[in-house]
Order: structure tokens, then C-alpha cells, then sequence
């Protein structure tokens, strides 16, 4: 049962850990998972999404793989492009599949265990502060438990000229496995970056992945922070992003969901400065009895900041969808612009979403719309396609790549577009 | 080549076509007027195969085959283009790729391989010219953000592309300045031979000084009440259509 093998694991890292700022924080957070146990249907937040099948299966979290991630790894998409990796399997760093090309030294890509004690004036000024542990259950587990992640630190006025790949394995060829996956992302002012995360998995067992992600974007900064998730077989998968957000950055996310039994994302905006832009995008697109939910939350805090959300779902066989957006405007974010909309075709009748778009504005002078559409391929496009001799199946195919690349179109590298869209074809 | 004996259609359970007859043979041109409602566009949507109309009596036969049986898709690669009255923007889809699949899906049909690239691309310059078409358009989606002459012109220039032997035009020249009609008009000129036909529907002569018809119906209340040469238009345009509405009650 999950809850006693995280017990034993987090017993078994209390044993061996030496007592220091950051056992502590571990401790704590374990504590607080206890009390709050996994969440259920009863959550308002967690109303569509059942985690009782997690619930009565036996994790392992574990370190151990057997199968050949390095022929896996070598036929996936990001083996054609040319990018910083770095490789962790069952959330673990692999240093052998990892590969740095950035050459500026000031500029810091690695993983956070070796980051911890080689950076820890960074790291402890930031760790932590941005993901709430408090009354969330899943950040508490991620932090309780935590194996390791990607440490990237760009200082003041530095671009890191590549992609960073953040990959994760999940390699179940053994036991089910259960990942902790933690990223801590730091971009001083002026500085950018382009982040991808990816997710896979291999094996024949389950795998629970359970991310946090911090990303804390200073003053005049940019932020490409893309997701990309293609766990198969049977994988669940939590993920939990903080952006935040200082004055004058943009931040660009785009989250694609292709492939996981059960997926939710949260992802979570703050936005503490003035003139700020934030771009939330994503897709996604379940099959068979699949379920993905996203949660995404912009906090407006401050005046003269725009965000922009477009997420869109193509629902095939009985897969389920879940939809919130919550928008916060606070009470001294005037002129804020903030815009959402969830667009949703049903290719069954079967398939079901659940969909929530949510404004809560407490300033009065404020520009905000939001809306959700579920529906079918619309008649008008279609007939025109056949109309020039088209057969439906292929014009059916055409519209639906065209729904959805809309939104692998946000992401700034072409190449990785073009793959992606190669994927997305592949799933319709 | 068209056929249309005694069509009656529908939609929503209201009676649109009352019994429509119309003999269209290659090489002529037809044009259809009529007052607003009469059921031009009705016609061209039902021949064209959209499924929100259903033929109630009568029978279409195209090229000696039943029209009325075919998908949409294989009107289409018989040889049955519409040219829309009101073009649809498709986001996502561009031009190239739209006109890429169209022209190799007829090709399949025909038992043809598909078009080299190259020759497509060669294809597409020379019939991009017929309508004077801004070759950036074609990498952008389908008609988004074009203008409305730009929309019109890309229908010719599909019909140009995809070569019909019947062509219908559905009120073609609504909301065109008189310069777009003209290059849409000169577009289809060139596409007249002797082995395709044209069914012209508008409201206006105005177009037909452009695209001279061999013969002008006059459709109303869902059939053809009248039916002449290019001068029956002209005739129209100076007296409107209040006449013929008379001659029709006056003789029923």
C-alpha cells in the first residue's frame, strides 16, 4: 500500500540522513503529508480525479534500473536536437547520459544533490520558498522525499545559448516505482533560458511520478518553460509548477500531454512585479480510459501585468478531462489584462470533460474574459475540405492537426515543433 | 453533362426547391438569378452534397451518374467544384498543403499517382496568375486574414487547380469592388472550354458582363420561371425582378 511504502522510505532516509537545515525542512513536510494523507474526491480540487488506484497498489522508490534506457533514450526526439540534457532515471542523475554543451562556466546546469553543497548559498536562498508544502499533500511527499532533479542557475545578463532538456525516466522494468522528481530553476535579471522538461517511461509496472518544479524568474528576465509528457503504459503522474515572477519578465509555458493513465498538472503563476507577460498553453489529448487534469492558477499581485492562457483538448474513447483555471486579481493589480479560454472536441461519445474557468478579481479597473467550448469538429471546415474532393477521414485529420499544433506552435525552438507535430500526428 | 429533373428539397422541414428542372451541357455557360430567397443557394448546396438539405423528389444526374448518391468527396473528384459564397477561414491548414492533399486525393480516385513536388509547385505559380493571387498567400491558412476579393480569387484559383467540369459559382460576385470582379471574372474566362460548364447563381447582372452566359434562368419560389439568353439579364437589371413575381402569380 502506498502509504505504508512511503512511511518505510521516508524511514529509511531518516536513518541514514545527517540532521542539517534541509532534513528538517524533510522531516516537516513529512509530517505534513501524514496529516493530510493522499488527497480525495471530497478536495473541491481533487473532485474529478481519483487517486484511490494509487492508493491500493505497492510503490517502491527506488533508484534501480534494468531496462535500456540508453537505447530508449538514443530513439527519442530530443537525441535530434542539439541541447543541454540532463538525464535522470527513477529519479536518479545519470551522468553518462547527460550532456553539457553551455561552455560559459558562470552559467550553472546540473543536478540538485551536487548543487546542494556546491551552491548552497543559492540553494538555500531559494529551495523550497516558492512550491507550499503547507496544506498541499503531493508538494509535502516531493519534499519529504525528494531523490534528486535539475539545479540550473543563470546569472544576471547570461542567455544559455541551447535548450535544457530536463528528462526524466521512469523505468518500471522491475517493480512499480515511485519518482520524486525536483527542479529548482534561477534566472537572474536580464537573463534567459529555454527549459524543457520531459517525461518518459519504460517497463512493464507502474510508475508514479510525483514533480515540483520552482522556477523563480528575476526582474527583465525570459523564460521558455515547456512540459512535455509521453509516460506510457501505466504511469500516473503529479506535477507541480511555481513560476514566479518579478518585474518585467515574460514567461512562456507550454504543457503538452500525450501520452500517462493519469495526469495532473498544477501550475501555478505569481507575479510580483510590474509589467509582467505570462503565456500558459497547453494540450492535451487522452485516450482510452485516461484522465488528465490540469489546474493552473495566475496571481495578478501587482499592476500593469498581462497573462494569456489557451489550453485545448482533443477527447478520444473514454478518456476523462479536467479543466480549472483560476485567475486571482488582487486588489492592487489595476490595469491588469488577464485572458483564458479551454477549447474542447470530442471525437466520442464517451469521453467526458470537466471544465472551470475561474476569475476572482478584487481590483476595479481590470480587462478579463474567460471561457470553455466542448463540442465536435465544426460542419463548416469539414464540408469545405470534402467539398474539394477531401475524404472526411483525411479532412477530419487535417482539422484536428491544425486544433492542435496551434498550440505546439508556441514553443520557440522549430525543430522540436516539427517532432512534436510528428508525435501529435501519430496520436490521431 | 447536368441533369436536374423535378427537384424538390428541403431543410428544417421547410420547402426551399419546388420542383427544379435544368439541362446544363458542356462547353455552355447558365447563369441563375433570382430575388433573394428563391433558392439559389439552395441549389448550389444541394448539388454541391451539404448534408443539412435533404431532397425530398426528383433525381440530379451529373456525367450520367446519380449526383444525389454521391459524398461530397466524390462529387468533388468527378469533377463538381462549388466556388462559395462565403469562403470559410481554416486556421492551421495552409493553402499548399489543403491544395497538396485536394489534387493528389482526386488523383488517387483517378487511379493517378500523386504530383511530383516540384511539378506541384510549378502548377501552382502558373495557376496563381489566372487570378493575379499574391504568391505569400499560399503559405499562410487557409483564406485567415485575407481580404474578401482575396477569398473569391482563391476560390477561382482552387477551381483552377483542381480542373472541374462543372462549375458552380455561388454568388460569386457579392461584397467584390469592381476591380476584384474583374480578375475573378478574367480567372474564370480562361477556364471556359469546350468540355466544362459553368452554373453562374447571382442576384446581379453586373457579373455577367464579365462572364458572358449562354443562357439566364430565372429562379423563384424554388423553381425556374423563366429562361433566355444574356438579354433576359439585362432586362432584369433595368426592371428588377417585381415583373416576373407578377407573370408567376398572375399565372398560377
Amino acid at each position: 500500500m502506498l502509504i505504508e511504502n512511503i512511511k518505510t522510505a521516508f524511514t529509511q532516509y531518516k536513518n541514514q540522513a545527517e540532521v542539517s537545515g534541509f532534513s528538517v525542512l524533510r522531516e516537516q513536510a513529512y509530517q505534513e503529508f501524514e496529516k493530510l494523507g493522499l488527497p480525495t474526491t471530497k478536495n473541491e480540487e481533487w473532485k474529478y480525479t481519483n487517486l484511490k488506484v494509487l492508493a491500493n497498489k505497492d510503490f517502491e522508490s527506488t533508484c534501480i534500473s534494468s531496462g535500456n534506457v540508453k537505447a530508449f533514450l538514443q530513439n527519442a526526439l530530443l537525441n535530434k536536437i542539439t541541447a543541454n540534457k540532463l538525464v535522470f532515471v527513477n529519479g536518479t542523475f545519470n551522468l553518462e547520459l547527460s550532456e553539457i554543451i553551455e561552455k560559459d562556466n558562470s552559467i550553472f546546469i546540473t543536478n540538485l544533490a551536487k548543487a546542494r553543497s556546491l551552491h548552497a548559498e543559492i540553494f538555500n536562498q531559494h529551495f523550497g520558498k516558492y512550491a507550499n508544502i503547507e496544506n498541499n499533500a503531493l508538494n509535502s511527499l516531493n519534499t519529504a522525499l525528494l531523490s534528486d532533479g535539475a539545479f540550473i542557475y543563470v546569472p544576471t545578463n547570461k542567455t544559455v545559448e541551447f535548450p535544457i532538456f530536463i528528462v526524466n525516466i521512469a523505468d518500471s522494468s522491475d517493480v512499480n516505482v515511485l519518482n520524486q522528481p525536483r527542479n529548482l530553476i534561477i534566472v537572474e535579471k536580464s537573463a534567459s533560458v529555454h527549459l524543457i522538461e520531459m517525461y518518459y517511461s519504460l517497463g512493464s509496472n507502474s510508475v508514479f511520478t510525483n514533480v515540483v518544479n520552482e522556477i523563480y524568474a528575476n526582474e527583465n528576465s525570459h523564460v521558455e518553460h515547456y512540459k512535455i509528457q509521453q509516460q506510457e503504459g501505466e504511469s500516473y503522474h503529479n506535477n507541480f509548477t511555481q513560476i514566479f515572477q518579478e518585474a518585467n519578465t515574460n514567461i512562456n509555458h507550454v504543457t503538452l500531454t500525450l501520452d500517462g493513465t493519469l495526469v495532473r498538472n498544477n501550475l501555478h503563476f505569481y507575479l510580483n512585479g510590474q509589467n509582467c507577460n505570462s503565456l500558459l498553453y497547453g494540450l492535451y489529448m487522452p485516450h482510452g480510459n485516461s484522465l488528465v487534469d490540469n489546474h493552473t492558477r495566475v496571481d495578478h499581485a501587482q499592476p500593469n501585468c498581462n497573462s494569456n492562457e489557451l489550453y485545448k483538448g482533443i477527447m478520444m474513447d473514454k478518456s476523462v478531462a479536467v479543466f480549472n483555471g483560476k485567475i486571482m486579481v488582487h486588489l492592487d493589480a489595476q490595469k491588469t489584462n488577464a485572458y483564458q479560454r479551454n477549447q474542447n472536441i470530442l471525437l466520442s461519445d464517451e469521453a467526458t470533460v470537466n471544465t472551470k474557468p475561474q476569475l476572482e478579481i478584487f481590483a476595479d479597473d481590470v480587462k478579463c474574459t474567460h471561457g470553455a467550448t466542448i463540442g465536435q469538429l465544426d460542419e463548416e471546415p469539414m464540408f469545405y475540405l470534402r467539398s474539394r474532393g477531401i475524404p472526411e477521414d483525411v479532412a477530419r485529420k487535417m482539422l484536428l492537426n491544425a486544433f492542435a499544433d496551434d498550440i505546439a506552435e508556441k514553443i520557440k525552438i522549430p525543430e522540436l515543433v516539427t517532432l512534436l507535430e510528428e508525435e501529435i500526428e501519430k496520436k490521431l | 453533362m447536368l441533369s436536374i429533373k423535378d427537384l424538390k428539397a428541403e431543410i428544417e422541414g421547410k420547402k426551399i426547391l419546388n420542383g427544379l428542372s435544368l439541362e446544363v451541357k458542356a462547353g455552355e455557360v447558365h447563369a441563375i438569378m433570382g430575388p433573394n430567397g428563391a433558392g439559389k443557394s439552395t441549389l448550389s448546396s444541394v448539388l454541391a452534397g451539404r448534408a443539412e438539405y435533404e431532397v425530398t423528389s426528383g433525381s440530379v444526374s451529373y456525367e450520367g451518374k446519380n449526383l444525389l448518391d454521391m459524398s461530397p468527396e466524390d462529387r468533388a473528384r468527378e469533377g463538381l467544384f462549388l466556388a462559395f459564397q462565403y469562403p470559410i477561414e481554416i486556421p492551421g491548414v495552409s493553402t499548399t498543403n489543403f491544395l497538396k492533399t485536394a489534387v493528389n486525393e482526386k488523383r488517387k480516385y483517378l487511379g493517378l499517382d500523386p504530383m511530383e513536388a516540384t511539378d506541384f509547385l510549378k502548377m501552382m505559380r502558373e495557376k496563381m496568375d489566372y487570378v493575379e493571387m499574391d504568391k505569400s498567400l499560399t503559405s499562410r491558412s487557409l483564406n485567415e486574414g485575407f481580404s474578401g476579393g482575396e477569398k473569391k480569387r482563391n476560390e477561382v484559383f482552387q477551381m483552377a487547380m483542381l480542373e472541374p467540369k462543372l462549375c458552380i459559382m455561388d454568388e460569386t460576385d457579392s461584397g467584390l469592388d469592381i476591380d476584384a470582379l474583374r480578375l475573378v471574372s478574367n480567372g474564370v474566362n480562361k477556364l471556359r472550354n469546350k468540355d466544362n460548364a459553368f452554373l453562374v447563381i447571382t442576384h446581379y447582372q453586373r457579373l455577367l458582363d464579365y462572364i458572358v452566359p449562354d443562357f439566364v434562368h430565372v429562379l423563384y419560389k424554388g423553381r425556374i420561371v423563366k429562361s433566355g439568353d444574356k438579354e433576359l439579364a439585362k432586362e432584369l437589371e433595368v426592371k428588377g425582378y417585381d415583373w416576373i413575381k407578377q407573370e408567376v402569380e398572375a399565372n398560377s
